[in-house]
């Protein structure tokens, strides 16, 4: 080995503590990013794995009931090579003293012969026997329930039963049931007539034969079997074709990898911006040795190659450090997000690509960032090196930022002229900084902006209470039930529906319920209607385009902002509903954010065809407990003979919001702590840095009477300063940001534009956050040079 | 050896160009060891700068062994002065993480003059001749500063130049030590290497083939 091989080598270790810093900085961000590549290989491969394994249906066809004959005429065809039906009934469960939650019930025929959309089985009893339930497994903190407990149900009208719970599944094709606030439970046929149903089946999966993931051979598929079906005297009312080969959460957890997947590069980033600055500084204590080896004929192509020797070097121990740290960070990620997407990760093996990449990533940022510190230093002239001092002499008392500190005490004014000796440096320790301060402060606006906009949206709703009929019912009924009801300032009844736009030609997916039955294929262009009196008081909506509706108003239509881009203001909307198709006319948009698709007509409308009849209730109350009413007014409505199948305060309705927000807020809140991190060791790179340059300035200071006080006092100042410095950039840059990310984040993943609210005390938090980060990262540097003797502090070199 | 037609450097400062040499005319045989002398900021430096190629002229020309290198490009004049000069400094300027032999060793690494396998028994041979042989082995913070010096000297003959310059070598020195250092300049003179050495060591009559005296800039002493 050559000397400049023995110096490449040794100059790292001579120099620990610099390289120390450098290859943290470096292992950061390359553990960063390599925890995101890996949970990406893990999630991406997992999830689907996990959802394929349970054998998902290519479509799902309601019928009526289904028997066995039906079955295996379906199963004949050579293009299904399985079918298998299934039941899913609506219901509530009991989970406190007058507090109910909905419950989703799965009817399966036999538990033993579960051959599509199967369940994995968890915990306690399989399969359930009369008269029992398994729950879901994250729904049982839902239902507030554990196994051996003894659930109270309603059924679809309104009968209490009870149910014991005997066990948990695992059902991968489900939405998190705590997200939905709602209770997944798995019953026989012989328990469901138990508690009241009638004990049918009136839902078939199918699994097509060949070309699994091929949509349109489904469809075609489908189109067969629906043909058979009715045929068979089973008229079809509803088809339903998920993606094929997807995970139901794919699109969402695609989304949520690539927010982490930029937060990861950004985090790279900033560790490259610390690196550069260490380089840099390092380089600056090489000049000289440049200078001599230039002088004894070393060429700039082969000093260059001894520091980007190194670089590689720093980059080799940095990739060590951060692959076990990644990998860490990457099971503790997949391992979240399997939990919120409840699925299950069977492996966390991480594929070689992976390992190459973090790799090739790992060396190249260094070389990177090494590059232009070493390059310029390589080409400074033997002269100049010879005699550097290290520190530039930069002009100062010539610019405005110098008169402006005019006036301030010496030792101060020399802190804070410090801080800007090395403008390069100081410049990216502030963006380092202040890129944890935007984090922050937009993650706190954006919680905000979130939670405005969700008050904004239930404002809208000046009911307190929803309860939903299974059919429509007479209205004398239910006001006679409202009468006898104590606790109800104001009551209306409204009429909720389902409609699809007719410009669709590629009916593909579908969740509804068609309220006047029929057989009908709905798609992906369906959107809930909601019939109310025009001049209702349970509503007040914030009308953005057009008017609202108005009384003598019939066949008009006012949408919300999801529907308004199908179904365009002042043009006439013929819509599918039913087996009608009427035409409306939107007069008017009104914003209703995190919202699906719905339209808002007259009632005028129904009344016209289903005079006196209501299916849904909303209710304002006069402050007596929601719970008291609850339980009142559903007594009441069965001593009417009504069916009530849901009710919904606007409380329920605003958790399932309030989870899914708590999820992007924490996220927010989590990156923006990581990010701090990195600009706090940033700031103490630097400052360690601008201490050991200026070691002999200190003893100068020192020798003319500056006590180690004043020393550690001045340097603290110096980070605190650019504490403060980057707080007031990143105060300016959070704002816009926000406002930014709310406009493109939520339009992309909820379309739906946020409310910009700017958080006045995240703006404080940040601000003593800076200071607090910029006197710890201080505090070592300054400690060290306080306490270093005069003689040593001159003797540095 | 060394010759030098109307030298002229002017550095540019803040008050406006400052002349550092104005019109000095030189010529150093081979073999000859010459003292450079005269006050701070008289031009010593610079003369050694622009005889060794570590800066331009503003005017003026630079022959060394016949080569003109005030028009040599920055590239091939690196690789010029690692064959052709050897430099010691005033603060000696080892490389601290580098053994006194691997010191030695670096110019022929970057010179690749002398073959592979030959650096170390070069390196060691050269470390003999100056006196610190024994050190060879040790990193330079462990040499006092005469023995420092005198691993500078063995670096600066690594590639067998033909020119050794000097800026005050035993400035950093006491007087027993610069005395042995000089001598050790002597015995290289000797040997038929030009050396230049910028000092303010007086008692040098014995030991110097001429003095050159700059004031100013200019030369206005040049006596054998």
């Amino acid at each position: 080995m050559t000397a400049p091989w023995h110096k490449a080598i040794r100059d790292v270790w001579h120099e620990r503590t610099r390289t120390i810093l450098v290859i943290l900085a470096i292992s950061l961000g390359i553990a960063g990013f390599s925890a995101v590549m890996s949970t990406y290989a893990i999630l991406t491969r997992e999830l689907d794995r996990g959802y394929l394994a349970t054998n998902p249906a290519s479509a799902t066809l309601w019928t009526d009931s289904i028997d066995d004959n039906l079955v295996a005429a379906i199963k004949s065809s050579t293009a299904v090579s399985d079918a298998e039906p299934r039941r899913t009934v609506r219901a509530r469960i009991r989970t406190g003293p007058m507090e109910w939650r909905s419950l989703v019930l799965f009817i399966v025929k036999d538990y033993g012969d579960i051959r599509v959309s199967t369940l994995n089985r968890e915990t306690g009893a399989w399969p359930p026997g009369t008269g029992e339930m398994l729950i879901e497994r994250d729904a049982f903190q839902v239902a507030k329930a554990k196994i051996g407990d003894t659930v109270t149900i309603k059924n679809s009208d309104g009968d209490e039963h009870t149910l014991r719970v005997t066990g948990g599944v695992h059902d991968v094709g489900q939405a998190q049931a705590r997200m939905e606030n709602a209770v997944y439970g798995y019953i026989t046929l012989a328990t469901l007539a138990q508690i009241g149903e009638e004990p049918y089946l009136d839902q078939l999966k199918i699994l097509v034969a060949r070309d699994r993931y091929d949509e349109a051979h489904i469809r075609a598929v489908v189109d067969d079997v629906k043909r058979v079906m009715e045929k068979n005297g089973h008229p079809v009312r509803r088809v339903e074709i998920p993606e094929p080969g997807k995970h139901p959460h794919a699109a969402l957890t695609g989304t949520l990898l690539l927010i982490i997947s930029t937060f990861g590069l950004f985090v790279l980033f900033l560790s490259g911006i610390i690196a550069t600055n260490l380089l840099t500084a390092m380089m600056a204590s090489q000049v000289r040795q440049i200078g001599v080896m230039q002088a004894v004929g070393g060429s700039r192509l082969q000093i260059a190659r001894i520091y980007l020797a190194q670089s590689l070097l720093l980059g080799a121990c940095a990739v060590i450090l951060a692959i076990p740290a990644g990998m860490w960070g990457a099971r503790a990620m997949s391992l979240y997000m399997a939990k919120f997407l409840n699925f299950d990760i069977t492996s966390f093996a991480v594929p070689l690509w992976v390992y190459l990449l973090v790799a090739a990533v790992g060396m190249i940022v260094p070389l990177l960032c090494a590059l232009y510190p070493v390059w310029h230093a390589a080409d400074i002239s033997i002269r100049e090196a010879l005699t550097s001092y290290g520190v530039s002499g930069n002009k100062l008392r010539t610019s405005f930022f110098d008169r402006a500190l005019a006036g301030i005490a010496r030792p101060q004014l020399f802190a804070i002229r410090n801080s800007f000796r090395r403008r390069t440096r100081v410049l990216l320790t502030i963006a380092t900084l202040a890129a944890g301060g935007v984090f922050f402060m937009a993650a706190l606006n954006l919680r905000s902006s979130m939670i405005h906009t969700l008050d904004g949206l239930f404002a809208q709703r000046k009911y307190d209470l929803m309860v939903q009929f299974a059919e429509l019912s007479p209205t004398e009924n239910i006001e006679r039930a409202v009468r006898n009801t104590r606790g109800i300032a104001r009551a209306e009844t409204w009429i909720v529906s389902q409609g699809s736009t007719l410009f669709s030609k590629k009916p593909t997916a579908s969740h509804s319920v068609g309220l006047h039955g029929g057989a009908t294929t709905v798609d992906k262009n369906s959107f809930v209607i909601i019939a109310m009196p025009a001049d209702t008081h349970l509503m007040q909506p914030e009308i953005i385009a057009g008017r609202a509706l108005k009384p003598g108003d019939e066949d008009t239509m006012v949408v919300n902002s999801a529907l308004a881009s199908r179904l365009p203001l002042d043009k006439p909307a013929r819509i599918q509903m039913g087996p009608g198709q009427p035409t409306f006319r939107v007069v008017g948009i009104v914003r209703e954010p995190f919202s699906p698709a719905v339209a808002y007509i007259p009632r005028a409308f129904f009344d016209a065809r289903h005079p006196g009849m209501a299916n849904s209730l909303r209710l304002k109350l006069d402050g007596t407990p929601i719970n008291q009413v609850k339980s009142d007014l559903e007594a009441n409505l069965r001593k009417e003979g009504l069916r009530p199948i849901a009710s919904m305060s606007n409380g329920d309705g605003r958790y399932g919001f309030d989870q899914h927000m708590l999820m992007i807020y924490i996220f927010l809140i989590v990156m923006s702590a990581v990010i701090a991190l990195v600009g706090g060791l940033g700031l103490m790179t630097t400052m360690s840095l601008n201490v050991m340059e200026r070691r002999r300035e200190m003893g100068i200071l020192r020798a003319i009477g500056a006590t180690p006080a004043v020393v550690w006092l001045m340097i603290v100042i110096e980070g605190v300063f650019i504490g403060i410095v980057s707080w007031i950039v990143a105060t300016v840059i959070a704002a816009p940001l926000s406002k930014g990310v709310s406009a493109v984040l939520f339009m992309a993943m909820m379309k739906t534009r946020l409310d910009s609210i700017i958080e006045i005390p995240g703006i404080l938090i940040w601000l003593a956050i800076s200071i607090a980060l910029g006197a710890i990262a201080s505090f070592l540097p300054a400690w060290h040079a306080s306490r270093s003797s005069v003689r040593e502090a001159l003797g540095y070199e | 050896m060394i010759e030098l037609r109307g030298l002229t450097k002017s550095y540019e400062t803040a008050a406006g160009a400052f002349p550092a040499l104005r019109d000095v005319t030189l010529n150093v045989p081979a073999g000859e060891m010459v003292a450079v002398v005269g006050k701070s900021g008289s031009g010593k430096s610079t003369l050694l700068n622009l005889i060794g190629g570590i800066d331009y002229p503003t005017s003026g020309n630079v022959a060394i062994a016949g080569t003109s290198i005030h028009t040599m490009p920055a590239g091939k004049l690196a690789a010029w002065r690692g064959r052709n000069i050897g430099f010691v400094f005033q603060f000696f300027q080892l490389l601290p993480t580098l053994t006194v032999a691997e010191n030695v060793m670096l110019p022929m690494d970057f010179i690749r003059k002398v073959p592979a396998r030959e650096r170390r028994p070069r390196a060691l041979t050269l470390l003999n001749r100056v006196g610190v042989l024994d050190q060879a082995d040790k990193l330079p913070a462990a040499l006092s500063g005469g023995q420092q010096q005198r691993v500078a000297i063995a670096r600066a003959l690594a590639n067998e130049p033909s020119v050794i310059l000097a800026d005050e070598p035993t400035g950093n020195l006491d007087s027993v030590t610069a005395a042995a250092v000089l001598e050790l300049f002597r015995q290289i003179a000797n040997g038929g290497t030009t050396v230049l050495v910028v000092t303010h060591e007086r008692d040098l009559a014995k030991i110097i083939d001429r003095k050159v005296e700059l004031a100013d800039g200019r030369i206005v002493e040049n006596a054998a």
